[in-house]
């Protein structure tokens, strides 16, 4: 009985010593993995941050007029925010990596997905930007149109036109990446939906006059001169 | 050159052969006013250019009203015709579509080319929609060129100093600082050049840009002056354009005469960096003694809108304007119109940064130009309020003092602009 025990006891303990053999390999690959990868992405991070202050990126990013969104956000610099976005992506990757050699069954193909997700991310970054961008001139094209033909809350008007350009694209952003498919299409096409009814509404109960004085303006049944009260500049 | 004339019209040069006095006329739908233009033309050929040889071409751009009829067949009634047969010479008559992007650049481009094709000694190019238009303006335009070998004339208009403030607040101040020279009209459709400056003017190349199309006035009349050509001015008298249902509004007006401005001197940055201080350029002829009633412009009804439009385009002045020259702005604008004052120092602050920013390209360019339309109308509100029971005199004087100012404040532009370069 005592024999049993001792052997039972001395196979565990050998089964314990050949697994600490097998795995504290993997172990150490995965921390040298994670580590190596830490490095990596902190240099990537530095060479991007470079080389977008050698483009002079912010510059550009103000010029677009993204700057002040970055900034509302409370989101750092532009340059900066995308040193830090390649620094987690990379490593990310290496940590995925790493836990991958340890082998866990439920952790494997962890990096093969992460690996298929990363062009979506991209594409949806991408869309983001283009949205940001578009967004930004439409808002200042239409502000400073709205404002030089004397229309009333050219703020509201503009920031109604970025607003909605910004969730169109935060919706096809979030549709690229796959995350709760279901309920970002539902929720934009319900909210897109009673946005534009609310505004058809509004302006047929309250801007029927506009509207007929734009429809004439516009369509006059003879064409007539500019007002004889508007004056030269040149 | 030939390359820009068609065939037909080249057929047609050739059978003129060389001229003296080539007179140009863009035109684009003026059925209306072409006539008289064309009889004026006439005139001076007759009265002022008997013994040379000229040439009217009138360069098309597709008109559907009969302008280009008017043009070829337009007879001369019995006044006309003893005035006219004094001439000793044949009086060519051209019309002829041109081709290329719709556009005063492309028809422009077209005169020139013709008058180097002719070797023509003068060039004076008149506005179709202009009603006032005598022979003397064109004998004031081409005689310079003829008699004293000036290369660019450019017109002086009788106007009231209150008249044309988008001229006189900006675009004149600004182009005077700027190209070191006092040009009364920097942005004017009526101009006389030699045939030497006709030829410098095709060789840039500016012709395949926007600016040839909405800013041709004010690029060459910039390029006269900056690159030492011999300029003057030419005193015409009253200038009274006819209404028509294409006159743009002022929002578009504004955007293409500042924006051109801005182009221009983006472009002729190397000639005028380096000027300083500004000459006068020399007047042929006899000065404008007519006296000029006031127009109709109502100072309040600029204002109007002064403030509330500052508010509403804070974020983008914010890019544009340095912090003092906004908060100032801001202080200005809390003022009630009657008490408004736009002084000029802030005036001539704002237009240099928009300027810088324009050429630092913190936005889109047209952008640029639009943004500082609201800030115009209060400036010209301002002023026309100030100086509404003033007399000429008085308000020339306040005039040439803005100008003085931007002037004075031109180096603080040129550091910032070199800064960027």
């Amino acid at each position: 009985m005592a024999q049993m025990i001792a052997d039972a006891v001395s196979q565990a303990g050998a089964n314990f010593v050949d697994a600490i053999r097998t795995f504290l390999p993997r172990i150490v690959t995965t921390i040298s993995i994670i580590l190596a990868g830490w490095v990596i992405a902190a240099v990537l991070r530095t060479l991007v941050r470079r080389a977008l202050g050698w483009v002079r990126f912010n510059a550009m990013v103000e010029r677009a007029g993204i700057g002040p969104l970055l900034r509302a956000a409370d989101l750092p610099p532009a340059d900066i925010l995308a040193g830090t976005v390649v620094f987690w992506l990379v490593w990310i990757g290496f940590l995925l990596s790493g836990v991958d050699v340890l082998g866990f069954t439920v952790l494997q193909g962890l990096v093969a997905s992460f690996v298929l997700f990363i062009p979506r991310l991209i594409v949806a970054l991408g869309v983001m930007v283009v949205g940001l961008l578009a967004g930004n001139f439409l808002w200042r094209a239409t502000l400073l149109a709205a404002v030089n033909a004397n229309v009333s809350s050219p703020r509201v008007i503009a920031g109604a036109v970025r607003a909605l350009i910004l969730i169109l694209a935060g919706a096809m952003a979030l549709d690229q990446i796959a995350v709760a498919r279901t309920i970002v299409l539902t929720a934009f096409a319900i909210s897109f939906g009673a946005v534009m009814l609310g505004l058809a509404i509004a302006f047929g109960i309250g801007g029927g006059g506009v509207a007929r004085r734009v429809l004439e303006r516009q369509f006059p049944e003879k064409r007539v001169d500019h007002p004889p009260d508007e004056m030269s500049h040149l | 050159m030939t390359s820009l004339l068609p065939d037909e019209l080249v057929h047609e040069l050739m059978a003129v052969g060389q001229v003296d006095v080539l007179v140009g006329i863009p035109t684009l739908n003026n059925a209306a006013t072409i006539g008289q233009v064309v009889k004026a033309v006439h005139h001076a050929f007759g009265r002022y250019c008997s013994r040379e040889r000229t040439v009217l071409i009138n360069c098309d751009g597709g008109s559907e009203d009969g302008t280009r009829a008017i043009v070829r067949d337009l007879s001369m009634d019995e006044a006309d015709t003893l005035t006219l047969r004094h001439s000793l010479r044949t009086m060519h008559r051209i019309s002829t579509p041109y081709h290329g992007v719709p556009g005063k650049g492309s028809a422009l481009r077209q005169i020139f080319a013709a008058a180097d094709l002719l070797q023509a000694g003068a060039v004076a190019v008149l506005d179709p929609d202009v009603t006032s238009v005598t022979p003397e303006w064109i004998e004031a335009l081409v005689r310079p060129v003829r008699a004293k070998q000036f290369d660019f004339i450019a017109p002086i208009y009788a106007r009231h100093p209150l008249e044309g403030p988008l001229v006189s607040q900006l675009v004149r101040p600004l182009a005077r600082a700027a190209y070191g020279w006092q040009i009364a009209e920097p942005q004017a459709a009526e101009f006389g050049c030699s045939g030497r400056f006709a030829a410098h003017c095709l060789d840039q190349p500016v012709w395949d840009t926007p600016l040839a199309q909405v800013g041709l006035d004010i690029w060459l009349t910039g390029e006269a002056v900056s690159r030492g050509f011999r300029c003057a001015q030419a005193p015409l008298g009253p200038r009274t354009v006819a209404p028509g249902p294409l006159r743009p509004g002022l929002a578009e007006t504004f955007t293409q005469v500042v924006g051109s401005l801005f182009a221009c001197l983006e472009q002729q940055a190397p000639f005028w960096l380096g000027r300083q201080g500004s000459e006068a350029l020399p007047a042929i002829g006899p000065p404008l003694t007519l006296p000029v009633d006031a127009p109709a412009i109502d100072g309040e009804r600029l204002l109007q809108s002064f403030g509330t439009n500052l508010v509403d385009l804070q974020a983008i002045l914010d890019t544009i304007l340095g912090p003092d020259t906004h908060a100032a702005l801001s202080a200005t604008a809390q003022q009630p119109p009657p008490r408004l004052h736009f002084s000029d120092e802030l005036w001539v602050a704002t237009v240099y940064q928009f300027l810088a920013a324009h050429h630092e390209g913190v936005m889109r360019r047209d952008h640029v130009t639009q943004a500082l339309l609201p800030l115009y109308l209060g400036r010209a509100g301002s002023f026309v309020m100030q100086h509404a029971g003033s007399d000429p005199a008085q308000i020339d004087a306040a005039l040439d003092a803005l100008s003085a100012a931007f002037e004075r404040a031109k180096p603080s532009l040129v550091q910032r602009w070199t800064g960027t370069t």
